[in-house]
């Protein structure tokens, strides 16, 4: 035994190795990315066979991870909470067959939320499928819980969800760890065998399947009364106030009563569905107020079946958005406290201090395009190009943020860029309208789910300009491969690159072009050739292929032919290269009357030379050849 | 290493610091937070001390402010809450003041900064007992080569203080393993930054571990 420092994520990623899961997929997304990249971490140190792969998208990651299961293997998938909503068919589906091997579904919420659209609670969705949840509350017990999690699901023949939490998925914690990850559990059964009553059940079959399934979670529900996931802290308490608490939130109450000095009894539940009532009503019993404290949303609150005594998001004493945090949870414990008339002290903020540093009205820091990165020059273009009247839907992905940059105007959810682009080309027709659509969407999210849009903006005759931002690469996540890559998720060479300019033209569309964002002039040539065909009689749809990869993940080109810049002494510090070009390496001079590089920042792209419509960006090699001798 | 340190041999032995200790890290993205974290989480770790530490990954990383909670000890709970936290860590000023309501009266902040704190600010924090060692961290960085290791130059620094859990040596033998000779420089000359300071404030000091 050694003592290692795992990130939640790798925490689950040992677990599932140690636990014998042989195939693992997933699609990446903050907060959940690490979780795979962990599977093969641990896969090659403990010399264990594990399939792993990195899907084109959720749905994908979860019938091929299915798929093993229904022969017999265990198998995993993960994906961040609005994964599932596209992984949400074969969920429900899947939750009426059952499955062979054991079979988890990791989705990773994100209260907050920090990295996402929603903040949506996996556990509800788990809820509506009828999917059993271990909910954990730290990385140490997230490992523990996929062996239980596995067990489960090959018991009772299910899916089953273990449901992290941003604060959990990226909590660093020090952890015992076998070095040889304890002996290799072999598979109950390795072969697909045709079983047309689940695996081909018709709706007539579902019918009974559903019976089943309903079964199943009573079962569940039993062993979930005896688990000893499922404790009482501070047992012994006399308090007439209770706490019931889940996932990350059980730590942060545990720490809160230690910080109000205050010994309240907490059931802290790991298997937030089905809930254990029995459990729940006799901890309930001698308590005149009980408190749930559980994340994003109001699941244990909401299966609670005597609901008088429950305090929590549904009568509004828990904020209804937004984590809860180390403040909101000692101010919801000492609200309830008070008003069952038990005073503590809540250690205060310091309002006088807040007061002060709110004064000093510090720069709020939003997240930018780093510096160089291509993504900047192509929306720099397209600004130029098409200008405020022109409409930008945009998509998922670090180029969300050329919302900072004007140049995107709609983000929905993966794909919508080019379907957002579709509808508003229709509606525009409509009202006889006809303003230039300039959608942008990234690599990974065009093979995502940006493909049957395009074919359905292809075949009704749509006319706008999408834009493919191709770094080559998922940069957001941290440098997944994609389909277009040539390797696979464990560093493998892929049988074959997928060709996104092969795909577009098999797509229908009339006009693709493979450019690079870089070259300015060239980029604009081809922006203004793909409008012009989306205006021609003919026309359509036209593809722009933004074609550089992410500085980043390959600073290579860069490294090779550099570019340092200097700001003239002719600047007059308008400002404008800050605002339309947004480079973290160009800042305002400490006195305000012109802009700088920041050396520490600046990666001698050359980009920012086009920012400066007045030219006092140069090439240092120009200045000094001009300098007089 | 410690050979060149001036009045001192080595940084005080790991039992005299506290077992139990709340950190925090603010920084921009890009400037190690994350890096910092880790060298901390495993130098505690190295200790046999239980440790728990949460990053901030994704979109954040991009420019944005990045905010990092260590904890030494204590309960499995993520993050600190305001008014708590023994100490802060601050690879930018801005960062700095915007996190200093986490402190708790008596806590250190560890600041990269050429500049000092508003007078204001200042004096509101004495007045609380916090303690504030200010360090153009970036500037000893890049006279040893690179602005990067601007993190690891104000840890040196913050190690000197025997409230700061982490010990020198301790640091060091984590970051050996890393095996970036940079980083072991960076690390000493951040120490040799502390100890001036940390000397030429005696009686500061004195008076501080008296109370």
């Amino acid at each position: 035994m050694s003592v290692e420092l795992l990130l939640g994520n790798e925490a689950i990623a040992l677990g599932l190795v140690e636990g014998g899961c042989r195939v693992a997929t997933a699609y990446p997304g903050t907060p959940s990315s690490e979780i795979l990249a962990g599977v093969v971490k641990y896969k090659n140190q403990l010399g264990r066979s594990v399939y792993a792969e990195w899907s084109t998208n959720e749905k994908v990651a979860f019938e091929v991870a299915l798929a093993a299961s229904w022969t017999g293997l265990r198998a995993a998938v993960a994906m961040k909470q609005v994964g599932l909503n596209v992984a949400s068919d074969p969920l429900f589906s899947s939750a009426y067959t059952g499955v062979v091997g054991g079979f988890l579904v990791i989705p990773a919420d994100d209260p907050g939320p920090h990295s996402s659209q929603t903040e949506q609670d996996s556990r509800l969705v788990a809820l509506s499928a009828k999917v059993p949840v271990f909910d954990p509350s730290s990385p140490e017990e997230a490992r523990l819980m996929v062996e239980r999690a596995f067990a489960l699901s090959e018991e009772l023949g299910t899916p089953v969800m273990l449901r992290p939490t941003t604060r959990l998925c990226h909590a660093l914690q020090s952890i015992p760890v076998a070095e040889d990850g304890g002996p290799d559990r072999p598979a109950r059964q390795t072969r697909f065998h045709k079983d047309p009553v689940h695996w081909t059940a018709t709706p007539k079959l579902r019918q009974r399947l559903h019976g089943e399934l309903n079964e199943k979670l009573q079962r569940a529900e039993q062993a979930f009364e005896a688990s000893d996931l499922n404790f009482v802290l501070n047992a012994e308490s006399k308090t007439r106030v209770g706490v019931i608490a889940s996932g990350v939130a059980y730590h942060t109450a545990e720490q809160a009563l230690l910080e109000l000095g205050v010994e309240l009894p907490v059931l802290k539940i790991g298997t937030p569905y089905p809930l254990p009532r029995k459990l729940v009503q006799a901890f309930m019993n001698d308590l005149e107020v009980v408190v749930v404290l559980e994340e994003p949303d109001a699941c244990i609150e909401l299966q609670i079946p005597d609901r008088r005594r429950v305090r929590g998001r549904l009568d509004g004493l828990v904020p209804g958005a937004g984590e809860l945090s180390p403040e909101a949870v000692c101010a919801v414990l000492a609200q309830a406290l008070s008003q069952a008339g038990i005073q503590v002290q809540t250690p205060p903020d310091d309002p006088a201090l807040l007061a002060l540093i709110a004064s000093l009205e510090l720069p709020a820091r939003r997240p930018r395009l780093c510096p160089g990165c291509s993504h900047r020059s192509a929306f720099f273009a397209l600004k130029r190009e098409f200008g405020p009247r022109a409409i930008y839907p945009g998509d998922i992905g670090c180029y969300t943020l050329g919302t900072n940059l004007r140049a995107v105007d709609t983000f929905v959810d993966m794909g919508a860029a080019v379907s957002m682009a579709d509808g508003l080309y229709q509606a525009g027709r409509l009202v006889g309208e006809n303003r230039p659509i300039i959608a942008s969407i990234g690599d990974s999210t065009f093979l995502h789910a940006g493909i049957p849009p395009l074919i359905n903006a292809v075949h009704t005759g749509s006319r706008f300009v999408l834009v493919i931002l191709d770094n080559h690469t998922t940069a957001m996540t941290g440098f997944q491969p994609t389909a277009a890559a040539e390797v696979l998720a464990d560093g493998s060479a892929a049988k074959r690159a997928v060709s996104i300019p092969d795909l577009v033209r098999a797509c229908g569309v009339g006009f693709v072009q493979v450019t690079d964002p870089y070259d300015q002039q060239s980029f604009r040539e081809v922006l203004r050739r793909a409008y012009a065909h989306t205006q021609a009689a003919e026309g359509g749809v036209a593809v722009v292929i933004a074609d550089r990869p992410c500085v980043l993940y390959d600073p290579s080109p860069i490294q090779r032919d550099p570019i340092p810049v200097v700001v003239t002494n002719e600047c007059d510090g308008c400002r404008y290269c800050l605002e339309a070009f947004e480079c973290p390496a160009l800042v305002l001079s400490p006195d305000g009357s012109r802009v700088d590089v920041d050396r520490t920042l600046c990666i001698e792209c050359g980009q920012c030379i086009d920012a400066c419509y007045k030219g006092f960006i140069l090439p240092e090699a120009m200045v000094y050849q001009d300098a007089p001798a | 290493m410690s050979g060149r340190l001036p009045g001192r041999e080595s940084a005080p032995e790991p039992s005299h610091r506290p077992l139990e200790f709340k950190l925090l890290l603010a920084g921009v993205g890009g400037q190690g937070v994350v890096f910092a974290t880790r060298l901390l989480a495993g130098t505690a770790a190295g200790m046999g001390l239980p440790v728990l530490a949460s990053e901030t990954h994704g979109m954040s990383q991009r420019g944005g402010s990045v905010l990092a909670h260590l904890k030494v000890g204590g309960t499995a709970a993520p993050l600190i809450r305001r008014g708590t936290a023994d100490a802060l860590l601050a690879f930018d000023r801005d960062e700095a003041l915007r996190n200093l309501p986490f402190l708790r009266a008596g806590a250190a902040a560890y600041i990269n900064t050429p500049d000092s704190l508003p007078v204001e600010v200042a004096q509101a924090l004495r007045s609380r007992s916090i303690e504030v060692h200010c360090l153009p961290a970036t500037q000893v960085a890049m006279e040893l080569g690179s602005s990067t290791v601007s993190n690891v130059v104000l840890i040196g620094f913050a190690a000197v203080h025997p409230s700061f859990t982490f010990p020198l040596e301790n640091l060091r033998e984590t970051l050996s393993r890393y095996g970036r000779g940079l980083n072991l420089r960076a690390l000493a000359a951040g120490a040799e930054e502390g100890f001036r300071a940390a000397g030429s404030l005696l009686p500061a000091s004195k008076r501080a571990s008296g109370a």
